[in-house]
């Protein structure tokens, strides 16, 4: 739970020490009992050598001379000691005053501590060819020995500490040195606003665990600020769209009241400012209902349609319109999907609007469905003036007007109708798109079969 | 024919009374929607106009009300919301009709006086006249001053559509939706141009116009007195 909120550079550096701590401590480890198991090997030689040396002494002399020999023989070796007891256990003889009552019984080697002091015990039989032998008990001191290993542990335990303290030190500096990219990351994060969406982070200077996130952080950078632009741009033609019209009414009706008028002039004052009027209201529901589809609201019903009377029924609505532009309507082809009469009938309506509007008098206007495996298209096609390539991603723009020049009138448009167009069938999950050549204008949807 | 609107904003209720009263209904207004629920609960009202948002009680609660009293008067909304879930809402709760501010007159209008015509029986009628103009529903034939015209069977639906309602101004967003089956907000002028082909076939030969331009409205079938 706590690593979970330590920073990136105190976890490594803690991961660093563990680490070398272990690594140390193994080794420390190692090394001692290696140093312990030499002392054990030197002893018991040592202690080998006197075992023979004192059982013939013991054996050899005679009883008055025995003690001066085996005084004579122990003080060869000052830190050895000797007891030698009986077969039934009692104490014949010790070497020294200062022994420790009791001793180990068992056979071989052994480690004592009495009083403060250490000894290597061996018990062995005087006479190796007796069951009943006496029994010689050497007794070496190795105080000192146990002091160096002892220091040695110290040493081992204040190694393994510094160890890790020092390369939790020099790994939090090595492990801040190396996530400096991150931070020069977050400092570029922590610099964006909406004023500047235009920071980049240097994705070529990046290591390349990082540059593939710093890409990523980039192209997120570059879509808000896309999307920011348009917002922006969005909100400017608002602005100025309302303007327009805004400033009609109130110049019109300004004029019309600075003196006494015929009927009939007010009477024409205000079906002016109607029709202004009306414009606006139809602009700002068509605002309203592109909102909706930015905030996802735009929820189409699944109802089962056939595509080619809709399409029909369409151009049956705009048979007047095309009669007079002298426009050919037409349609090919038919599918089923399931989808929102309503909305598609208005982005279908758009499009078609928008195509008679761009043919020329004789000319011809074609809806053509193709039912695929994966989904359908639709496309709406007119013959006319082709559109040069770089404005045909703009059409779809809010606002975006083929002609930049603004028409007077009440047929006017806002220039929002393919981008409703697009909204709803993106929120059919489909997609759509313009093409342009040869003298036909083309626009092809594709709706996928299941949403 | 009396109706009730119940409508908070002043300016709004001033409006929407003084334009009904002139197109011929008795209108009654209230601004708080405790008082409206109590007449709405008389039953007096062959309709009722309520706006969603109203101090007191809103709009959703008095057509509970008056639902829950088991009346069947037609009730139309008026809403600022142009919510999904404000519209299924309110159709659940029994709403008859919706309309989304800022919307035209012309339009609350027409949609009044269909759901105050849906009540009455619809007698079968076989012929519609108007002056020298006559339908013949059952041949599907026109005459204007015994001359034969031909037309559409669009252009028969909308002159049918005119007729049914002389002396009503039609929006065209109305007469998208009653001859095309069109139901959505169009800035097309396909209906500017279905109109100008009708009275090309109508009028034009004739020294009385018959369909008139009501500019910024829509359009309205009546014999005018030059």
């Amino acid at each position: 739970m706590l690593m979970r909120r330590l920073s990136l550079s105190a976890r490594l550096a803690l991961l660093f020490a563990a680490c070398t701590a272990v690594v140390s401590l193994f080794a420390g480890v190692l090394f001692s009992r290696a140093s312990e198991a030499h002392f054990i090997e030197l002893d018991q030689q040592l202690l080998d050598g006197k075992l023979i040396g004192l059982r013939r002494a013991l054996r050899d002399v005679q009883s008055s001379e025995r003690e001066a020999r085996l005084a004579d023989e122990l003080s060869r070796q000052a830190d050895l000691s000797l007891r030698i007891s009986g077969s039934d256990g009692r104490r014949w003889y010790d070497s020294s005053t200062a022994l420790p009552e009791t001793l180990p019984h068992q056979p071989g080697l052994s480690t004592l501590s009495h009083d403060g002091t250490d000894y290597r015990v061996l018990n062995a039989p005087l006479y190796l060819d007796k069951a009943d032998s006496p029994q010689l008990t050497l007794l070496l001191d190795i105080t000192h020995h146990q002091h160096f290993l002892q220091r040695m542990q110290h040493l081992i335990w204040l190694t393994v500490g510094l160890s890790a303290l020092a390369t939790a030190l020099l790994g939090a500096w090595a492990a801040r040195s190396g996530l400096r990219p991150l931070r020069r990351m977050s400092a570029v994060a922590s610099g964006v606003s909406a004023q500047s969406l235009n920071a980049r982070l240097p994705e070529e200077d990046m290591p390349p665990e990082l540059a593939e996130m710093a890409h990523h952080f980039n192209a997120m950078l570059a879509r808000l600020d896309d999307a920011f632009q348009r917002l922006l741009a969005f909100s400017a033609d608002i602005a100025h769209e309302l303007r327009t019209p805004l400033s009609n009414l109130l110049t019109h009706t300004q004029v019309t009241l600075t003196r006494e008028r015929p009927l009939e002039d007010y009477r024409e004052a205000l079906h002016s400012n109607l029709e202004e009027l009306q414009w606006m209201a139809q602009l700002v529901n068509d605002m309203l209902y592109l909102a909706k589809a930015d905030h996802g609201l735009l929820m189409p019903k699944r109802e089962p349609l056939e595509l080619a009377e809709e399409v029909d029924l369409l151009l049956e609505f705009f048979a007047p319109l095309a009669e007079d532009a002298r426009v050919v309507l037409g349609r090919d082809g038919a599918a089923r999907l399931q989808g929102d009469r309503s909305m598609l009938r208005r982005a279908l309506s758009n499009l078609l609007d928008n195509a008679l509007r761009f043919t020329p008098a004789g000319g011809e206007v074609r809806v053509r469905i193709v039912d695929q495996a994966k989904g359908l298209r639709l496309t709406v096609e007119n013959s006319g003036e082709a559109i040069a390539a770089d404005l045909l991603p703009r059409l779809f723009d809010r606002f975006y007007r083929a002609d930049p020049a603004r028409h007077e009138g009440s047929s006017e448009h806002a220039g929002l109708g393919l981008a409703i167009t697009q909204s709803i069938i993106r929120a059919h999950g489909g997609q759509i798109r313009c093409e342009s050549e040869k003298g036909w204008t083309r626009f092809v949807i594709e709706l996928p079969r299941e949403q | 024919m009396k109706l009730l609107i119940v409508e908070d904003q002043p300016k709004t209720g001033h409006y929407l009374r003084q334009g009904l009263t002139e197109a011929g209904f008795m209108t009654e207004l209230v601004a708080d929607g405790s008082t409206g629920q109590q007449l709405a609960l008389s039953g007096d009202y062959a309709l009722l106009i309520l706006d969603v948002m109203l101090p007191g009680r809103d709009g959703w609660q008095i057509l509970q009300a008056v639902r829950g009293a088991g009346l069947d008067t037609p009730v139309l909304f008026l809403t600022a919301r142009d919510a999904v879930e404000d519209r299924v809402h309110g159709l659940e709760l029994g709403a008859d009709d919706y309309l989304v501010k800022p919307f035209a007159f012309s339009e609350l209008l027409a949609r009044v006086r269909s759901l105050l015509r849906r009540g009455s029986v619809a007698h079968q009628e076989t012929s519609l006249q108007l002056a020298d103009l006559r339908l013949d529903l059952i041949r599907r034939r026109v005459e204007r001053s015994g001359q034969r015209i031909d037309l559409t069977a669009k252009e028969f639906a909308l002159l049918e559509l005119l007729l049914r309602r002389q002396g009503e101004v039609l929006p065209k967003s109305l007469i998208a939706s009653q001859v095309w089956d069109m139901n959505f907000d169009s800035d097309t002028n396909v209906i500017e141009v279905a109109i100008r082909r009708l009275r090309l076939k109508i009028d034009d030969e004739f020294p009385h116009k018959l369909i008139h331009t009501v500019r910024g409205m829509g359009y309205v079938l009546e014999e005018r007195q030059c």
